[in-house]
Formats: structure tokens, C-alpha cells, sequence
């Protein structure tokens, strides 16, 4: 199809003041951003948040209730025939034609878009389905299928992609195989707009992350800034045999000691100085150090545990 | 491959490879052949001297053949929309008249079978069909009688959003009418207000259409008026179609 986009100019979508209720679901309650082109994005949050609803909004699926999206420049509603070709969309429906095969159906979608019959080949291939192009859609995987939808959302090289929780059904090899040909694509030059569940996956490849609340956008930033602005604690886990709670509660800079299982965790704002003072009676064999990760962020924003 | 070529192969290949659905469109408007021709063997109607195989024939038939049409269109449409395959195709630059002229060629296709399996059946001699010199007319009414049929199943596919209503729909328009459209029983020997009524149905005028060709009872202006009468229903369907279709039951 078109060449690979290069230095592409304006955002790739733009989100201004975006409401969408169900009913009395605030769907999307005001939501505002701005993803450049060539970024990696992450929509982060609880179920029925409102992530699929957003990502349907840009991609022209659902109208919003009320203020505008920008997708490449574009209103993505009503449809607009010109706009679609450079979107790839995968939905968490994974629809496919009846009766088909791998192969088949891909062919048939990469004719709907126009795009070449080498592009069937490639695509299949780069979603590790080669050997299976001639199994009947009915008979693959979950984990087959899935892979499937996201080669029916790239067979046609869109500039912008969406997905909607691509990794969920997926192995933990498939998820590693498919994080490359995210990379991949990102190193394209294709901006990526993507949900997910996994926020390991989500520290690992966005360049940055939005976290869904209740139709709100409670924190849109990178992964780091996110975890740096957030929880500041470290903890340190020392084999209990090494370490009382009482030596523990003793150390300087230690603001808990807790003791779980066979460990001893210590939570400090300034690991440095208690690593030096657990060194001193215990030896740092065996100790582990966890600093905040974008879960601990995650859970904090979504108020987990809170109703 | 056009958007268009691409789903009439997935069509035919979804199609082909359900045996059991292929089984039964071909089937269907044989068993009711078999079971009137069975009932009215060897008898004619009181009122018009004919025999009731020229009546019983060419309704069945174009039961059959509007059936199919109605039931093809409607089951995939609705099946499309509930598994978001619409959503699919409406994600690419498809056109809707690919989507709905691959269907229409798929039905035209179906029919064109459907029809002449079963007047080589009713021509055995067992049912006793003969064909008139005139059947080739029969063509331009069963094309139009398949298109105002398929714009119908659009409307139910669209309206209906599980496969117990597209049947429930699809049977509650088809089986009444196939009655009091003279498919199933001859109109001339049906009340007068039946006959009367029957004019707003649009399988009478498949029915006086393909009768008129294959039995060659009535003239080419019958026929006209048959086409024409199909023709008006077509576009009256195709403008609630229109209204109707939906990519989504999600917005």
C-alpha cells in the first residue's frame, strides 16, 4: 500500500473534552488527550472503566455524546472512507468470517482494504500463524485467534494502530513474540494506541501510559514519572533468620518492619543508607530489594481495595 | 481482488461448506412439492378446469426461491452484526453496496439452482409439470422477485439480533403470506377477499409471474404487470432497508 509515514506532521489524535454516557455510566466523563505520532500509548485501568469506549470513540466506531476527536487530522465519525484505510483496528470481539480458514480470512480482509496479496503472506508470518493459515478459524486457539484479529488490524500497514487488549489470551511466549512486533512497528514509525490489563507489559513498552477512571483520566504520563511521582517506598526483604523484627525496627530510615513468611521486609524512603545498616548486621546475601513498580501506582490510583 | 469479489468468495466458501444449510435451501421447497403434489395428484381445480400442479409448482417455487432469499440475507446480516463483523468491514473502506451486491449475487446464484432442481422434479411424471415455450420469462420475474426478497432479509437481518428472532420474523412474514399469496393452495379457489387481499402481498406477483411463464396460461402483459408489481415492493423495501441497517447494535 503507501509508503511507511515519515516525518508526519500534527498529532496522530487528539481527544478534546470527550463525554460518553450509557445511560447513568459515565462512560467518558470529560476526557482530554493528546497522543503524538509515532508514540507508543497505553490506556491503563479497572474493567468498565471506559478504555474500550475511548478507543472506539477514536476510532470511529462510537459517537461521542459531546466535544471532538481528532484521528490523523480527521473526525473519525461519521465514517469516512478515506480516514479508514490508514487504521488498523483489532476489537476484543476478534470477529471473523464464517468457515474460513487463517489464511482465507486474512485474505479476504486484506482485500477489503485493498491491500496486496503479498501482504497476506507477511502479515501471517509476522504473527508466528504461518503453519496454521490453513486451519479453519473454528478449529484455532484462543490464544490463534487473537493473533489472527491483530494480523487482520495490520495486513493493510495502517500509520495508526488499535488494539484492545491484544495480549490478554495470549501465552506468555506469544505475549513476548507479539511485544517484538509491537516493537517492531513502533520502530516503523507507527503510532500505537493500546489497552491492557498487564502492567508490566505497559512499564515495558509505552512510551506513555493514561490511567482510566471512571470515564476520567486520572494520570497521563510515562511509566517512570508515573512510579517516581507515585509511591516513593522501597522495601527490602531480609531472610528472617538473619535479621529480627526488633534489629529491623532499630534501623535508622526504616518506617515499617512487617514480617511475611521468611522475610523480614523493611519499607524506607532512602534505601541506601538502611541497605548500609542491614549490611553491617546481617550481610546483604539473600536480601532483596523491591522499589515501586507501575502496579503499585496502578492500584494506588485505582483505588484498589476502596469501593 | 475487489472488496466486492473478496466477500462473494467468503460467501460461497461459508456457504458451500455448510452442508447442512446447502441440504435443506434445496430441500426445503422440494418436500412441499412432494407433499401437494402427493395430496392433489392426478386432480383439477373446480373453479379454473387447470390441473393443480400448474398452481401448486410455481408457488412452491417461488416460496422456495423468496424464502431463501428472505432467510440467507437475514441469518448472515444479523450473525455479521452480533459477532462484529460488520464492525469489521465497516473498519475498511468497503463500500455497503459490496457487501449487500455479494449477497445478491449469492442469492441470484442459490435461486437459479434452487429453480431448476425443481422443475426437473416437477416435471417427472409422478407431479406432471409441463413447461410452457414460455419459461425463459420466468428469469427477469425470479431475479426481481430475489431482489425485493433480499432487501426484505435486510430489514429483518437488521431489525433481528439473535438467529430465534431472524426465524421467528422471517417465518411470521413468509409462511402467512406463502398462504394467502395462493403458494401453497390455488388463489381461484380461495374467498374473493382473499383473492382481493392477496395484492398487497409481494409473493403474488412472483407467484402470477412465474406461473404465467412456465404453465404459459396467461401472456407476456401478465407478466409485465407482475414485474412491475415485484418491482414497486423492491423499491418500498429497499427504502426501509436503507432506514433500518445498522453496522452496530453498540454505539
Amino acid at each position: 500500500m503507501t509508503s511507511t509515514p515519515r516525518a508526519p506532521d500534527g498529532p496522530a489524535v487528539v481527544l478534546d473534552g470527550v463525554h460518553k454516557h450509557y445511560g447513568d455510566t459515565r462512560a467518558a466523563d470529560g476526557v482530554s488527550l493528546t497522543v503524538a505520532r509515532g508514540e507508543f500509548f497505553g490506556l491503563l485501568g479497572p474493567n468498565g472503566a471506559g478504555k474500550t469506549t475511548l478507543v472506539e470513540m477514536m476510532e470511529g466506531l462510537r459517537r461521542a455524546d459531546s466535544g471532538t476527536i481528532s484521528v490523523l487530522g480527521h473526525s473519525p465519525w461519521p465514517r469516512d472512507v478515506k480516514l479508514l484505510p490508514r487504521l488498523g483496528v483489532q476489537t476484543q470481539a476478534s470477529p471473523f468470517f464464517v468457515r474460513l480458514t487463517a489464511r482465507e480470512h486474512l485474505r479476504t480482509v486484506a482485500a477489503l482494504y485493498g491491500a496486496d496479496r503479498a501482504a497476506v503472506a507477511r502479515t501471517l508470518e509476522m504473527v508466528g500463524l504461518t503453519e496454521h493459515g490453513d486451519v479453519r478459524v473454528d478449529d484455532l486457539s484462543g490464544g490463534q485467534r487473537q493473533r489472527l484479529a491483530i494480523a487482520a488490524a495490520l495486513v493493510h500497514e495502517p500509520e495508526l494502530i488499535f488494539l484492545d487488549e491484544p495480549t490478554a489470551a495470549l501465552d506468555p511466549q506469544a505475549r513476548r513474540a507479539l511485544w517484538q512486533v509491537l516493537r517492531d512497528l513502533k520502530g516503523a514509525g507507527r503510532t500505537i494506541v493500546y489497552t491492557t490489563h498487564h502492567l508490566d507489559e505497559a512499564e515495558a513498552l509505552c512510551d506513555r501510559v493514561g490511567i482510566v477512571v471512571r470515564g476520567r483520566i486520572t494520570a497521563l504520563d510515562t511509566p517512570n514519572r508515573l512510579i517516581a511521582a507515585g509511591s516513593t517506598t522501597t522495601r527490602l526483604l531480609v531472610p528472617a533468620d538473619r535479621l529480627t523484627l526488633a534489629e529491623a525496627e532499630g534501623i535508622e530510615g526504616v518506617r515499617r518492619a512487617t514480617e511475611d513468611g521468611d522475610m523480614v521486609v523493611l519499607e524506607t524512603l532512602d534505601s541506601g543508607p538502611v541497605l548500609a545498616a542491614v549490611d553491617k548486621i546481617a550481610g546483604l546475601r539473600g536480601v532483596q530489594t523491591r522499589t515501586a513498580s507501575l502496579e503499585d501506582v496502578y492500584l494506588e490510583l485505582t483505588g484498589s481495595g476502596a469501593p | 481482488m475487489s472488496a466486492y469479489a473478496a466477500l462473494s468468495e467468503a460467501g460461497y466458501r461459508a456457504y458451500t461448506r455448510d452442508k447442512t444449510t446447502l441440504f435443506f435451501t434445496f430441500a426445503f421447497p422440494l418436500l412441499f412439492l412432494v407433499v401437494f403434489g402427493l395430496i392433489f395428484s392426478g386432480q383439477d381445480v373446480e373453479e379454473s378446469g387447470k390441473p393443480y400442479i400448474n398452481y401448486i409448482a410455481p408457488g412452491v417455487l417461488s416460496w422456495g426461491v423468496c424464502n431463501a432469499a428472505v432467510f440467507g440475507v437475514g441469518f448472515v446480516l444479523m450473525q455479521w452484526r452480533r459477532d462484529d463483523v460488520l464492525r469489521l468491514i465497516r473498519m475498511t473502506p468497503t463500500p455497503l453496496t459490496a457487501i449487500l451486491s455479494s449477497r445478491y449475487v449469492l442469492a441470484l446464484a442459490i435461486g437459479v439452482v434452487q429453480s431448476v432442481l425443481f422443475v426437473a422434479v416437477a416435471m417427472l411424471p409422478l407431479f406432471g409439470l409441463s413447461l410452457s415455450g414460455s419459461w425463459p420469462l420466468a428469469l427477469p420475474v425470479l431475479v426481481l422477485g430475489i431482489t425485493a426478497f433480499l432487501v426484505l432479509g435486510v430489514i429483518v437481518g437488521s431489525y433481528a439480533k439473535t438467529p430465534e428472532a431472524v426465524a421467528a420474523v422471517a417465518n411470521f412474514v413468509m409462511i402467512p403470506m406463502a398462504f394467502l399469496s395462493g403458494s401453497f393452495f390455488p388463489l381461484d379457489s380461495m374467498p374473493s377477499w382473499m383473492q382481493t387481499f392477496s395484492w398487497v402481498l409481494p409473493l403474488r406477483y412472483v407467484n402470477d409471474g412465474i406461473s404465467a411463464a412456465i404453465t404459459g396460461d396467461e401472456g407476456a402483459a401478465d407478466i409485465a404487470l407482475a414485474c412491475g408489481g415485484i418491482a414497486v415492493f423492491a423499491l418500498i423495501f429497499g427504502a426501509l432497508a436503507m432506514k433500518t441497517f445498522r453496522w452496530s447494535d453498540k454505539v
